[in-house]
């Protein structure tokens, strides 16, 4: 196999974890708007929902802390490879990085499923220089990699990721906490339209830096994909404006 | 996956106070009993996800909306809906006597059972602690502390609670953990769904005796004696 460039038909795709595993004909609104299909996250082994409180809001947004669950990589392929098949866009696999080992033998497995395009990486939150080096190393191979950085750290972390062979960086949601009742906090991902801004400065600033990206983040109306694109970014991922609805026809 | 205009032609106080929206849109739309709908206006562009939209009345014409939904929805609100998503109660018709208990906010998201078994000539009585009104004159009321007497009465108990309560209601019933009701019941259980059913994104994960379910696809009603509480 060849190690293929990234590219797109259309400059748009779901980000990681908003449209599942796989693409569903009950989707086909949605999918008729994107280049590419990224799956949800997985993992080697099956990972369970987190406990406690999974979702707050606040004003302009909310926070996720889900635990990314998946039935691990060979349940995932079971279920799925047919319809990465059969989908009209290419399919590229989010890989959730545990550990260097786990990460070599899922990439390599993925080369001999037909329907891949490439990889998506996903790093544990507080990623060090020396981890995302060592996950991206272990990750290359014959699929194209993309390496998945928080947008707060993206621009810190993007030359290590793409000095260790990956070939593009794509926006990560960023991290933040929210108080309970009790002065307890509760940490997650952050998603929602407040976000855009801090986006599309990591976009402007990785492209003046050369790095190909694809750029995420708060993105809820087709002028903030314009916005991303004319600032440089190779595409565009929509993550909550799918899961809220009417992307379609506010994109029309 | 099915997408209808809606629109929200008339607020009004639900039998507990809280508001409750009429909703017009196509009869296909209409959710089931326990079913919902993923609602976004048009007017909200800056809100960051949907809305579920519950059944507590039909009427002609649409539906109406259980409480809570965002205070800018006004009368003329034009929507975007879609669904019914998810999997709803099961009145099945051998049903004679119904239990519903609420342990939400408030009750609306099973008066729909209530007014089906009603005309069914069930009997039907409720359980909650919230404070009703104009509610239909053969629904006997009762207060939740006195639900654990009355377990082997309904041949269903439907219940609406939020998923931080199940402990509560293991309580309030005088069950120990693992125990099965006596009763079958089924049972709302009443939480975030930021993805509803797009993405089994595990927000919504409720823990049963089979791993977890979501609440978005799998539920939000559930064989009660399924789940782990």
């Amino acid at each position: 196999m060849f190690k293929s460039s990234l590219s797109f038909s259309l400059p748009l795709m779901n980000a990681a974890g908003t449209l599942g595993f796989a693409p569903e004909l009950r989707l086909h609104r949605e999918l008729g708007q994107l280049g590419a299909f990224l799956t949800n996250p997985v993992s080697l082994t099956p990972r369970t929902p987190a406990h406690g409180v999974r979702y707050l809001t606040y004003p302009g947004g909310f926070l996720l802390h889900t635990g990314y669950p998946n039935p691990g990589l060979e349940a995932v392929l079971r279920r799925c490879v047919p319809r990465w098949e059969r989908s009209p866009i290419p399919v590229i696999v989010h890989l959730l990085g545990q550990g260097v080992d786990d990460l070599a033998s899922m990439a390599l497995r993925l080369e001999s499923v037909p329907g891949v395009m490439g990889i998506e990486l996903g790093f544990p939150k507080d990623a060090t220089h020396n981890l995302v080096r060592a996950f991206v190393e272990a990750a290359c191979g014959e699929l194209p990699v993309i390496a998945r950085l928080p947008v707060d750290q993206a621009v810190e972390l993007a030359p290590t990721a793409l000095d260790a062979g990956a070939e593009a960086v794509s926006l990560g949601a960023p991290r933040g906490a929210l108080p309970l009742p009790g002065r307890r906090l509760v940490e997650g991902r952050l998603y929602g339209p407040a976000l855009f801004p801090q986006a599309l400065a990591a976009v402007r600033t990785l492209v003046q830096m050369g790095v190909l990206v694809i750029g995420a983040g708060g993105v809820y109306f087709q002028a903030q994909v314009q916005s991303m694109l004319s600032a440089g970014a190779l595409a565009v991922q929509l993550d909550s404006v799918l899961w809220r609805g009417n992307w379609v026809s506010t994109a029309d | 996956m099915a997408t209808y205009p809606g629109r929200v032609n008339e607020v009004r106080q639900d039998c507990g106070g809280a508001l409750e929206a009429f909703v017009a849109c196509p009869s296909s739309a209409v959710p089931p009993p326990g079913r919902y709908l993923s609602a976004y206006a048009l007017v909200d562009i800056d809100a960051p996800l949907a809305t579920p939209l519950f059944l507590s009345q039909l009427a002609p014409g649409g539906f109406w909306a259980a409480p809570p939904f965002p205070a800018s929805w006004l009368p003329g609100t034009e929507l975007i809906l879609r669904g019914p998503l998810g999997t709803g109660f099961d009145l099945s018709s051998s049903i004679a006597r119904l239990a519903l208990a609420g342990l939400s906010d408030s009750p609306a998201r099973l008066l729909p059972l209530a007014l089906v078994a009603l005309k069914r000539d069930c009997a039907v009585t409720l359980y909650t602690d919230a404070h009703l009104s104009a509610l239909p004159s053969t629904l006997e009321i009762y207060p939740l502390s006195s639900l654990h007497e009355a377990l082997t009465w309904p041949d269903l108990l439907a219940l609406d609670l939020p998923l931080e309560r199940l402990p509560a209601l293991r309580d309030l019933l005088g069950l120990q953990p693992g125990d099965l009701l006596p009763c079958p019941a089924q049972a709302l259980i009443w939480t975030p769904m930021p993805c509803a059913g797009l993405a089994e994104c595990g927000a919504c994960a409720v823990p049963s005796h089979r791993g977890y379910k979501l609440a978005c696809e799998d539920g939000p009603v559930f064989p009660i004696n399924h789940l782990e509480w």
